[in-house]
This record gives C-alpha cells, sequence and structure tokens, in this order.
C-alpha cells in the first residue's frame, strides 16, 4: 500500500473544521493517518493549492435500467463526444450520458471519489450492480425504489409499520440497496393505468391510501431501521408551476416525527419542486418560499438540481412527469413501467438561455443554495442527467463562489427571467470552505457516511487537490480560475492510491459498492408469507429476484441495528 | 491549384479518409500532406502510404482542387465538413462522401455509399452513377439530416433518401428506393424516374416531386387536387400532378406531387374532386 | 435424486426462471415446468456427436484436434494481426462472457455486433428516433386487458409466453382466462380435425379464410375480460387462440400501422381498404385499443423483417405512444435468443451502442448499415473473424457467409455448427444455463442468474474464460511486438 504525504496544501475539511489551514495531510493502507515518516513514502507538494476531501455526490443517475436505456435512445449524443481508450483507460461516449468506464473517470478527473445512483428498481436491481461493477475508481451506492412498492403501500395502508419495516430490510439486503427512495409516491402506483396523484393529499387509486401516508410511513420505517440516510424524497408533482405549495405540505408532514433534531427528509433536485404560478405563462420562482423553510427547520437537507444550460437528457422514475415532458418538449419518449414497483421515463431536453422557464429554473437553483443560510442543508447536484451532465460541476462552483459569473450569466438568459430572478438581490458569494461542504462534507453527512467527505484520521483516504490558491487568486473575480481548476483536480486520491494527475488518469481501480445490511432482533420477514406474496405479484421466482452478495465487485457493507 | 491522388493498391478494409478535403490540404505542401494521418481499419496509415500524391495545393480551401482517381469504394469520409474548394473523384467512392459539408463542390463519375452529404449545410455534390441509401439524412437518432445545398443525383438513390432532411435540394434523375423524404422538416426532393413506395412518410413539411411510378401513396396523405405543374429550385415541371399533402399522422403540412402520367393506379382519387 | 428448482431456461426470450430439473449422475433427467424446446433443450443439450469435445485447428485444409495453448495463440494471432476483424454472435452466451468480448474488441480494433442487428436492429434504431412505451411482462399480466401479437407467433416461439405473462395468467386486475384456454384449445383441435377431413374431401389445398370481414366477433365488444388479437400476414398457430384475426397483405404492415394512426388521430381515411382490412374493421379495433385500459402491442421478426424494415417499427412506436394519450399503451419487442437483451444491455453500458460496434479507431463507433456484420461482410470488408454462441454460416446472406469464411476464422461453441465446420480455430465451451453460470436479462430487461446445474465435459472452459484467455494473449503478443519494435 502507498503512503502518502501531502504537504503545505491549504485543507478544507469542514467535518472537522479546518478552514484553509496550510497544512500536510498523511496517508497510510487507504486511510488517512496521523503522520507518516521514512523513506517510502511520496510526498505530494501541494502547496499553494486546496485539499479536499473526495468530492461525494447524493443524486447521479449513473447506472440501471433507466439509464441504459437513456444511453440506447441517444447515439446522436454519443457520436459528439467520444473518449478513446489509452494505456490506462478503457474507451467510452459521453456526453449527458456517459458509459460506464467513462462515467467513473470523469468523476475522477473532477476529484469526486463517491457517487449514489438515485432511483434502482428492485426487479432490477442486479443489472443496476452490473453497472456500478463497471463503473471504476469511485465508491457507489444506490437507492431502491419503494415509494410505490405494493408491499409497502399494503402494509402501510394498514398500519402494519413494523411489517412494512421488515420488509424494506429485507429489499435493501434483497437488492443490495442504501437508502430508502420516494418518487412521486402513489403516483407510479397510478401510472400503472396511465394515471398520476394531484397532491400529497389525493388517494392513490386501488390502494387506499395517500401519498401523505407513504411519506410518513416510509419515514418511520426509517427511523425504525437506523438507516444511515433519511428518506429521499423527489416529490409529488415536480416539474409542475404552483408545486412548492405540495413540497413545503412534504416536508411538513415529518415535522412532527422528530425526536433529536436530526434531518428526517432529503428532498432532492429541490429546484424541480420549487415552482410558483399557475401554469407556464405565470410560472416563477418559489425558491424564497422553500428557503425561507428550511432556514427556520432543521429536519430537511435537499439538493440543488442545478439547471445547466445544455442538450441533455432527462431520465427519472416519474412516469407521468416525463410523459409532460415529452408533449411540452416533442422529443423521443421512453417510459418504462416495472411491475409492482415504480415507473420511469426519458425524455432528451434542452435547456435554452433564450427560454423564459428554463431560465428561471437556473435561476431558481442558484437562489436556493444562495438563500438558503446553512451550507449544510443544500448540495450541490444538477441531478445529472437532469438539469445537465455532472461535467458542469465546475460550472455551478464559479457560480455559487462568484456573482460576477452570475451576472455574466445574468446577461445572456432570457430578459423576462433575468427582470424576476432574485439573483441580483443576492450578494452572497460561497467561500471554499462551503463548496467544501456543499461538494463533500455536506453529501456525505446527509448520507451517513462516517468515513467520508473529511480527512480527519481514521477517514478513506479520499482527496482531491486543486491548482486553486486562495491566497493569491482573488477567486469571486476570477470564475474561469475556479471552473478550470475544478474541471480537472490536480490529483484525486482514492483509497490511498492517486488515480488522477494533473486531470487525467493515471492509474483505474474498482471502487466499492456500499449497501446496508439491516441487522435485526428476530427475523425481520417471515418468508413464508413473502414468498406466497411474491409469487402472486412478480413473474419472476423469489430466489432469481435477490442479488447476492459476490454479483457485487467490491461489497461494501454497512451493518445497522433496526429496532425492530 | 490541383492535388492528384491516385490509391496504391485496392484496399480490403475501410479506410477513413476524414482529411482528403480542401480545408486540411489548403497551404500545404505535398510532402505535409502524404503525412497526414488515415486509418486503414485499424492501422494508423499516412495518406502517402495508401495513395500516390502529386500537384500542388492552393493557398486556400477555395483554391484548392482534389481529384482522386481509382477505385475508392472502401474509402469514407472524403470532404468531410468541408467549406470550401472542389473534389473530383474519378471512379466509385465509398460512404459518408460530403457528410457535414459546408460548401464547395464534390462531383463524383462512379457510384457512391451510403449517407452521401449527410447532415450537409451548404455546397453542391454532383454523382453521374448510383448512390447507396440514406442520401442527405441524420445521423442515428438525431433529428437533423440535411440543412442545406445540393446533391444531384443522375443514377439511382437507395432507400430513406432526404431522411430527417430539414433544407435544401435532392434531385435525382433516375429512380429511388422505398421512404423518400421520410421524417422530412423542410426542403425539397425531386426524383424523375420511379421510386419503390411509401413516399413522404412521417413528413411534418417540405416538398416531393415524382415524376415516374410512386408505386404507392400513403392512407395518411390527403388528396388535394391536380395540378399542371410545380416548381422545383426555381424551374417550372410540367405535369399533371396528382398533389397529396401530409403525413397527417404527424399533423405534417408537407407536399408530394406525383405524375398522373405513371401513376394510373392513384385515378380513384379523381372521385374526392 | 436431487432437484434443482427455480432454473432459467436458456432458449428463448420469454427466460422462464421457473424450472426444476432432476439431476442423475451428472445429468439432467427430468425436467418440469417448461415448454417442449425447454424440455429437448436440457435433456439433449449434451449429445457427443453434435457437440465440440476438444480444441480444434485446421491443418491443411482439415480441422485437427490439438491443445487449448495451440488454440488460444493462434486465435490471439489472428486477431492481433488483422486491420479490420469482426466479433459477431454473443446473444446465446452470458454477460459475463459478452463483457470480455468488448474487451477484446476493444484490445484488437475490432468491430463486435450482436445478433439483434439480423433480427431486432431494425426495432433498436427505430426506439432511437422516435422512443418507446414499455414495460416489464409482470405489468402486463396484472393490468394488460387487450393483447396483440403483431407479425409474432408465440405459440411456436415463445411457447411460454402466453400463460406466463399475458393472456392466460392471472393478475391483480386481470382474473384468469385459462377457462377459456381450454375451450378454446378444444375448438382448435376439432377445427384441425375438420379442415384435415376437408383436405380430403375436396383433394385440393385447403385455405383457411381469414376472420377479417364487416362480422366483427362480440367478445371484442363486450367489456372486462382480457382480449387477444392476432396481426400477421400469415395465420398462425397463435391466431387460433386469439379472440380476432387481422390478417394483412404481406409487405403492407407499415401502411396498417399509418392507417391506425390516422384514425387514432380521429384523422378520416381516403381509401376503403387498407393492406387488405377494410376501413370499417380498422375503426373497430382502432376503438378497442383506445377503450381499453391498459394495451400492449407485441411484435416479432415477421414485422421487423416485413418491407419497410425498421419504419414498421417506427410507425408501431409512434402509434402506441399516441395511444397514451387516450389510455394506457405499451409495446415490447418478442426478442428471441435467451440473452440477447443482455448482449444489448452490456454493449450499451460500456460503449453507449447496443450493437455493430466499430472500434478501429479506438473509441465506440455505431452507424448498422456500415458498422453491422452482414454488411461488412457483404461488402467484403473483414479480414477476420470471431463467431461465438452463433451459426452465421447457416443464417447469413450467401455473399456474406462466403466472405466469412474466406478470411480467418474462429468459432467459440458448444456445438459443430455449420461455422464451426468452416472455421480454421474451433473453441469448444460449456453450455452456459446448464454448465456454466452467469447473467441473463429477459426480453423485457430483467436480469436473472444462470445457473450451473451439471458439470460440464472435461476440459471444456466457459465462453468467458476461453475470451479472457485469447484477451491475455492478444496483450502478451502486442507486448513483444511493441518490445521488438523499440
Ligand atoms: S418458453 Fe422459452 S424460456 Fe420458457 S421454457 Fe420454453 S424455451 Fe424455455
Ligand atoms: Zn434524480
Amino acid at each position: 500500500m502507498t503512503e502518502l504525504l501531502i504537504r503545505n496544501g491549504f485543507v478544507y475539511d469542514p467535518i472537522n473544521k479546518i478552514d484553509g489551514e496550510k497544512m500536510d495531510i498523511a496517508v497510510k493502507n487507504g486511510k488517512i493517518v496521523e503522520k507518516i515518516e521514512g523513506k517510502r513514502v511520496k510526498k505530494i507538494n501541494a502547496s499553494g493549492m486546496m485539499v479536499m476531501p473526495g468530492g461525494v455526490d447524493i443524486h447521479s443517475h449513473i447506472a440501471g435500467a433507466k439509464v441504459n436505456l437513456g444511453r440506447l435512445l441517444r447515439p446522436e449524443d454519443h457520436y459528439k463526444d467520444v473518449e478513446p481508450r489509452t494505456s490506462k483507460t478503457r474507451s467510452g461516449v459521453g456526453y449527458s450520458i456517459p458509459s460506464t468506464f467513462t462515467t467513473g473517470y470523469r468523476y475522477a478527473k473532477m476529484g469526486w471519489t463517491m457517487v449514489m445512483d438515485p432511483a434502482m428498481p428492485p426487479l432490477k436491481a442486479r443489472h443496476t450492480h452490473e453497472e456500478l461493477n463497471d463503473t471504476p475508481i469511485i465508491d457507489k451506492a444506490t437507492y431502491p425504489l419503494l415509494g410505490d412498492s405494493w408491499i409497502v403501500l399494503e402494509t402501510l395502508s394498514e398500519g402494519r409499520i413494523d411489517e412494512c419495516a421488515a420488509y424494506v430490510a429485507w429489499e435493501l439486503n434483497a437488492t443490495k440497496g442504501y437508502a430508502i427512495k420516494l418518487v412521486n409516491p402513489g403516483g407510479l402506483e397510478a401510472w400503472g393505468f396511465g394515471r398520476n396523484v394531484s397532491n400529497i393529499d389525493d388517494t392513490v387509486p386501488n390502494f387506499n391510501i395517500t401519498p401523505r401516508e407513504i411519506v410518513r410511513g416510509l419515514c418511520k420505517v426509517n427511523q425504525l431501521l437506523h438507516l444511515p440516510h433519511t428518506i429521499h424524497v423527489h416529490t409529488n408533482n415536480l416539474g409542475k408551476p404552483g408545486n412548492y405549495e405540495n413540497t413545503l405540505k412534504t416536508m411538513q408532514c415529518v415535522e412532527g416525527l422528530n425526536h433529536n433534531n436530526r434531518p428526517l427528509i432529503h428532498i432532492t433536485h429541490c429546484q424541480f419542486s420549487a415552482f410558483a404560478g399557475n401554469d407556464w405563462r405565470t410560472f416563477e420562482s418559489a425558491a424564497d418560499k422553500i428557503a425561507n423553510y428550511i432556514n427556520a427547520h432543521n429536519h430537511v437537507t435537499l439538493d440543488m438540481g442545478q439547471v445547466v444550460f445544455s442538450d441533455t437528457t432527462t431520465m427519472t422514475a416519474d412516469g407521468p412527469f416525463q410523459f409532460i415532458l415529452y408533449q411540452l418538449s416533442g422529443n423521443k419518449w421512453i417510459n418504462g413501467d416495472v411491475e409492482t414497483e415504480t415507473s420511469s421515463g426519458i425524455v432528451p431536453f434542452h435547456y435554452k438561455r433564450s427560454s423564459y422557464v428554463h431560465a428561471t429554473q437556473w435561476s431558481i437553483g442558484l437562489e436556493l443554495a444562495l438563500l438558503i443560510k446553512d451550507p449544510w442543508k443544500i448540495l450541490l447536484t444538477t441531478d445529472h442527467p437532469n438539469a445537465g451532465p455532472f461535467i458542469a460541476y465546475p460550472k455551478i462552483i464559479s457560480w455559487l463562489m462568484s456573482r460576477k459569473a452570475r451576472e455574466k450569466m445574468m446577461k445572456r438568459i432570457n430578459k423576462k427571467a433575468r427582470s424576476k430572478s432574485l439573483l441580483p438581490t443576492i450578494d452572497r458569494e460561497y467561500t471554499p470552505y462551503e463548496i467544501a461542504i456543499a461538494t463533500r462534507a455536506g453529501q456525505a453527512k446527509a448520507l451517513g457516511l462516517k468515513d467520508k467527505g473529511h480527512l480527519g484520521v481514521g477517514a478513506d483516504a479520499d482527496i482531491a487537490i486543486y491548482d486553486l490558491n486562495p491566497e493569491k487568486t482573488d477567486l469571486n473575480a476570477n470564475p474561469r480560475l475556479i471552473r478550470r481548476a475544478f474541471k480537472h483536480a490536480a490529483y484525486t486520491i482514492k483509497d490511498g492510491q492517486i488515480v488522477v494527475k494533473g486531470g487525467e488518469v493515471v492509474k483505474s481501480i474498482s471502487g466499492r459498492t456500499f449497501w446496508v445490511n439491516v441487522e435485526a432482533e428476530k427475523a425481520l420477514v417471515e418468508t413464508r408469507i413473502l414468498k406466497e406474496k411474491f409469487a402472486e405479484y412478480y413473474t419472476v421466482q423469489y430466489e432469481n429476484y435477490l442479488v447476492p452478495e459476490h454479483n457485487l465487485a467490491v461489497s461494501a457493507p454497512i451493518q445497522v441495528h433496526a429496532e425492530v | 491549384m490541383t492535388v492528384s491522388m491516385r490509391p496504391k493498391y485496392l484496399f480490403k478494409v475501410p479506410v477513413n479518409a476524414r482529411n482528403i478535403s480542401p480545408d486540411a490540404f489548403a497551404s500545404q505542401t505535398i510532402d505535409k500532406i502524404k503525412k497526414f494521418e488515415v486509418w486503414e481499419g485499424n492501422k494508423k496509415r499516412t495518406l502517402g502510404e495508401l495513395f500516390e500524391i502529386t500537384g500542388e495545393s492552393g493557398e486556400t480551401p477555395k483554391e484548392t482542387s482534389i481529384q482522386v482517381t481509382g477505385d475508392l469504394r472502401r474509402v469514407k469520409r472524403i470532404g468531410e465538413a468541408m467549406t470550401e474548394g472542389e473534389i473530383t473523384i474519378e471512379g466509385n467512392v465509398g460512404m459518408h462522401l460530403g457528410e457535414k459539408m459546408k460548401g464547395g463542390t464534390i462531383t463524383v463519375t462512379g457510384d457512391v455509399g451510403s449517407w452521401l452529404g449527410a447532415m450537409m449545410k451548404g455546397g453542391t455534390i454532383t454523382v453521374k452513377g448510383n448512390v447507396g441509401d440514406y442520401v442527405g439524412a441524420a445521423y442515428r437518432g438525431s433529428m437533423k439530416g440535411m440543412m442545406g445545398g445540393a446533391i444531384i443525383i443522375y443514377g439511382n438513390a437507395g432507400n430513406e433518401v432526404g431522411c430527417f432532411m430539414r433544407k435544401g435540394l435532392i434531385k435525382i434523375y433516375g429512380s429511388a428506393g422505398q421512404f423518400v423524404g421520410i421524417h422530412m422538416h423542410n426542403g425539397t426532393i425531386f426524383v424523375q424516374g420511379d421510386t419503390e413506395g411509401r413516399a413522404g412518410a412521417s413528413i411534418i413539411d417540405g416538398k416531393i416531386v415524382i415524376l415516374g411510378n410512386a408505386a404507392s401513396v400513403l392512407p395518411s396523405f390527403t388528396f388535394d387536387d391536380v395540378k399542371k405543374k410545380v416548381k422545383v429550385d426555381g424551374e417550372e415541371i410540367l405535369g399533371p400532378f396528382y398533389s397529396f399533402t401530409g403525413d397527417l399522422v404527424e399533423k405534417g403540412n408537407g407536399k408530394l406531387y406525383v405524375a398522373k402520367a405513371k401513376n394510373q393506379h392513384l385515378d380513384f382519387y379523381e372521385k374526392y374532386l | 435424486m436431487p432437484i434443482v428448482k427455480n432454473v432459467t431456461c436458456p432458449i428463448c426470450g420469454t427466460f422462464c426462471d421457473d424450472i426444476e430439473l432432476t439431476v442423475k449422475k451428472n445429468k439432467v433427467v427430468d425436467v418440469k415446468n417448461a415448454c417442449a424446446m425447454g424440455e429437448a433443450k436440457f435433456l439433449n443439450y449434451s449429445d457427443p456427436h453434435h457437440r465440440n469435445l476438444n480444441p480444434l485447428i485446421r491443418r491443411n485444409g482439415t480441422l485437427v484436434e490439438t491443445s487449448w495453448t495451440e488454440a488460444i495463440k493462434k486465435s490471439a494471432k489472428i486477431l492481433a494481426e488483422a486491420s479490420y476483424p469482426l466479433l459477431y454472435g454473443w446473444s446465446s452466451t452470458c454477460c459475463e462472457a459478452i463483457s470480455a468480448g468488448i474487451e477484446l474488441a476493444e484490445e484488437i480494433g475490432g468491430v463486435i455486433d450482436n445478433t439483434s442487428s439480423v433480427c431486432h436492429g431494425p426495432s433498436i434504431l427505430s426506439i432511437q428516433d422516435v422512443g418507446i412505451s414499455t414495460c416489464t411482462l409482470g405489468q402486463i399480466r396484472h393490468r394488460a386487458d387487450l393483447i396483440i401479437y403483431w407479425g409474432s407467433d408465440p405459440y411456436s416461439a415463445h411457447p411460454r409466453h402466453l400463460e406466463r405473462y399475458t393472456a392466460f395468467t392471472e393478475g391483480r386486475f386481470q382474473p384468469s382466462e385459462w377457462k377459456r384456454y381450454v375451450s378454446r384449445l378444444r375448438g382448435v383441435i376439432g377445427k384441425k380435425k375438420l379442415e384435415r377431413a376437408s383436405q380430403l374431401a375436396l383433394m385440393e389445398e385447403f385455405s383457411v379464410p381469414p376472420i377479417t370481414g364487416n362480422q366483427f366477433p362480440p367478445t371484442l365488444e363486450t367489456e372486462k375480460e382480457r382480449k387477444l388479437i392476432v396481426i400477421d400476414a400469415r395465420r398462425t398457430h397463435s391466431a387460433e387462440f386469439a379472440d380476432y384475426f387481422v390478417q394483412v397483405e404481406p409487405n403492407k404492415d407499415y401502411e396498417l400501422l399509418q392507417a391506425m394512426r390516422m384514425l387514432v388521430k380521429n384523422e378520416e381515411l381516403e381509401v376503403e381498404k387498407v393492406a387488405g382490412v377494410p376501413v370499417g374493421v380498422l375503426e373497430k379495433i382502432v376503438d378497442v385499443m383506445i377503450g381499453c385500459k391498459f394495451g400492449v402491442l407485441f411484435f416479432g421478426v415477421g414485422l421487423t423483417m416485413s418491407s419497410g424494415k425498421l419504419r414498421n417499427i417506427d410507425a408501431a412506436l409512434a402509434l402506441t405512444r399516441d395511444l397514451n394519450f387516450a389510455t394506457k399503451f405499451v409495446i415490447m419487442p418478442m426478442r428471441g435468443h435467451f440473452n440477447v437483451t443482455g448482449a444489448n444491455m452490456v454493449s450499451i453500458w460500456q460503449t453507449g451502442y447496443p450493437f455493430s460496434v466499430d472500434f478501429s479507431q479506438g473509441f465506440p463507433f455505431y452507424n448498422p448499415g456500415e458498422t453491422s456484420a452482414v454488411d461488412i461482410l457483404s461488402r467484403d470488408e473483414s479480414d477476420a473473424a470471431l463467431v461465438i454462441a452463433s451459426d452465421p454460416v447457416a443464417n447469413f446472406p450467401r455473399v456474406a457467409a462466403q466472405n466469412l469464411v474466406k478470411n480467418p476464422l474462429i468459432v467459440i461453441d458448444p456445438e459443430k455448427s455449420a461455422t464451426a465446420l468452416m472455421a480454421d480455430v474451433v473453441l469448444p465451451s460449456t453450455f452456459v444455463g446448464i454448465e456454466a453460470e452467469g447473467i441473463a436479462y429477459r426480453m423485457d430487461g430483467v436480469p436473472l442468474p444462470l445457473k450451473r446445474v451439471v458439470k460440464p465435459p472435461k476440459g471444456l472452459l466457459s465462453d468467458e474464460e476461453i475470451l479472457r484467455r485469447i484477451l491475455r494473449e492478444v496483450r502478451k503478443l502486442k507486448r513483444s511486438q511493441r518490445r521488438s519494435n523499440a
């Protein structure tokens, strides 16, 4: 194992409250250690550079059935962005939905070392894991879609919370999942017959339950199981004008469940859920309303879902929403429902500066990030590739850090959007410390990943070094330098190994796949009953549904003890 | 100024020669041109290894003309994205000739493979022989085919001429295969000979004129009228023509003109007059 | 005797996973739950007369036994030296082998193509133009009240498709139809007897009159029941079970589909008949489609290979997409080989493209028609080939097959296929799903494990292992080449 000493960098390690202090970081056996000596130690001179924990991405669609269908749909997208093979790397394609190898390399080149795929249909879990196995360098995890699972709906509607928890624990184990994902809860089941739910209190057709009950129920389950992350929620009515009220209700509906002032719910790609107005003409930002609520409460974390102006590919489990997007855009459309569990949809989408709606969406994401005071509460994502591909992160970092960068873009967007945007009234500029929170520390904390997102002793030696000197450069005035530095990390270190140098992959390794292994007092699920249900609901055999651990290239189970 | 090229042997595997183009050759010495990189299958070669090259190139692309003589049926992508100048090919040539071309002219005396002038934006391509499928089409999955310029074919063309075409002109003096103009958004296609049917499938707009036998007209076209003549690129073509509008499945407003003389089997439409 | 349960059947795209095998002395002696096709495979797969049991190499024109080392070395040499090698097949092996194959193709700068380029390739190209509204098969079992098979004869090609996923299953929102199935089966058998009798009596070729006419069967107009419609150019076996059979004039599927799209969009047709079907009948069918709660259209190679090819699917995809404005409607290709879907899936996530991937310039390039096996071979552009888990000599057009065998050819196959007999190197492999494990994807993209239920004959390697060995050998060759160059 390599021993490394990273010398003299400006270290940003918010979890350990280190804010740009010049110091050394020592690495041994893939972990951060107190100090290291000897001849075998490889020294990296990081003076004049920023040293941060490896980037973490709480929500990025990088693998699985839907992502792959998205790739299938878009040869014209790959064609314009190819990666030839090198002596160290496999070939591949970009742009908005890169092939798996390219995904791993591109994240690593930016200094990111862990990425969560947020939408795994349990029935196709094996597929997600096969792709994650083929995604090099970075660590990964994936969230099974559970908000429309028949067994969840049935147990919750009958108030059988313990049974639901048992089932969820079984699903996490069966699918090697990490967290409970809800997408348009109830709406996806309704989409099975081409319908949807209209708000959090609408009844799900054929099931005696409302989205509110599903969210509250799974939130309780999450607590019972002591899962590391909160429930991860894509709200009802996402992408529709006026949806912010529903978003507020979704956050409010779990308020009472709080007992220890810890987050209970993660609202993902919040930009898409912060729309005011009655229709697309009166559509406007509700970022201030969401921000006010978040500033007054501590039980919610968000991620941005920041729009980047580009030709991208939208893909969510929200089948009915994707159908609307197809109608709005007239682009090609894929729908892919999954029996008993969920749905999905894919539509290529071009965010244009000249469009009032798109430009306003761009503004909303940044407004949220700048109006919410506590950077631990809002994390940087593009909901890759929904609001833009992840390779745009350096750009977004520059918008957050530099008012000048925002103003530059403002000049080029739709006039009406510009005049209505709240951005001109906001002076705030993220510090490097806050960027480190939004892109790594905050993400790891929200995910409950104890060894990620920081550089304290014992942490995984996942480190990014950026060639950016906070003492010598006026960062706010030089957004171009920010972008350049974050685009190509000077070094990326993964598990103590130098994988990227000067923005190029110098070594490819397999990352780990994290999943939660719930241990409980008693056997959680009565297998016989589950098997019976299973035979009735699925077209595959119970045994063939389970993903064995050896299907994961490098399995990294996290043990938790449930309360049931 | 002309650069003359002749293949040194008959290529067995595909040769990817996107830099046989006035834009690449302009202001380069022959020695330099000989060092240009090309792919022969998976092997990197130089132009000089594959071709005899003589002559002189012009200062600018516009002043550069390239003449290639020989059997080039496995040579792909000649003239890709060229902006100006001239390429003359004496013989047959492979796929993607003049793809994404922006200007200048390409002339071929023999036959050409598929994707001739795919996604081209400007310039003129003239082919004396026959061509393959997908003339002026888009890349897989893209909805942006030919966006300008002109393709003139004296021989026959294959299937899906002008697929996803947006603008420009395609003229075929021979016959064409199935699905002439499929998914076309705009532009003009003229076929002097016969077609194998389904012309205008799923078009949104644009004009297709067929002088020969049209085989069939899709049920999703509505019959408008009998027209004495139609205009193609400013030129009047005498009919009479059955005139259709479609494709209604795409709420299209494209025009399909089919000469009455060769299409007696369509006379039942006259009852709607 | 040990019984192995929940075995997946490595034959057709239905990819049943409920097979029970009885194994005695390393031999499958009994098969439960499989159809005749699946049962025959499990019982007879290892007929030594048809099996390759040793690596073979061609010497002086004849195939002779050789060692693995030599066979692998020879294969690596052929592939490493080639300028435009073709790697073809893949649909009847596991994803792990496909993955190794893609790595090999990248390493040697070759073209890798799977059999979908000659079956559902057109479907995929159309999906790339139009998109697709689809789902997993369980959705259909639970919800579909209208099931259409077009250009597909599940009864013959996917025998358990009807019983496991569609017309004759029971689902949460769809009660069982199996009683109807039995009564109809009796009817069919009775009718067959009548047919035969009438044939004898008339001593002339008996032709079944198409049901299409102005008489619409009453079953289609009743509510609630699951309805089965079969559309085909000929009256197939499956048509006999259908509530309604539409006989489409051969090669006129495109016209019929576009006409249906017109009716879905409330446009009027100016013709009286489309593809031999009276517009009145068509209107009723479209009414049933719009009126259903959940409809599905399965299509087979009968549609992808009829005149118009990918554009037929283009129209079918658009039709089902448009129907979603009125109701729920999905569409699904009836994939043939058990893992043709997996071959596409792995190729997509590793290269971005589902088949016909050309690595000759060091990155993936895709353009079926240009980079597809049949087209490359028809134009005689490749200079070597590796064929795995398929038999192109038996299936490809003559010119393509001729050009395939005139260049150096490597075949990986458990069986003595026509292609293997023409090869320069034959690498005998195990039967994945019987003798080797792996992962494969059902036609709707559900991944399932392939089991190893018996031990393979001695000395045989899995497809994956063979490919990995070739890959290692190719790398070795290249390294020594680089060294000698330097
Ligand atoms: S239907 Fe297909 S998969 Fe199922 S048993 Fe028969 S051959 Fe095997
Ligand atoms: Zn998302």
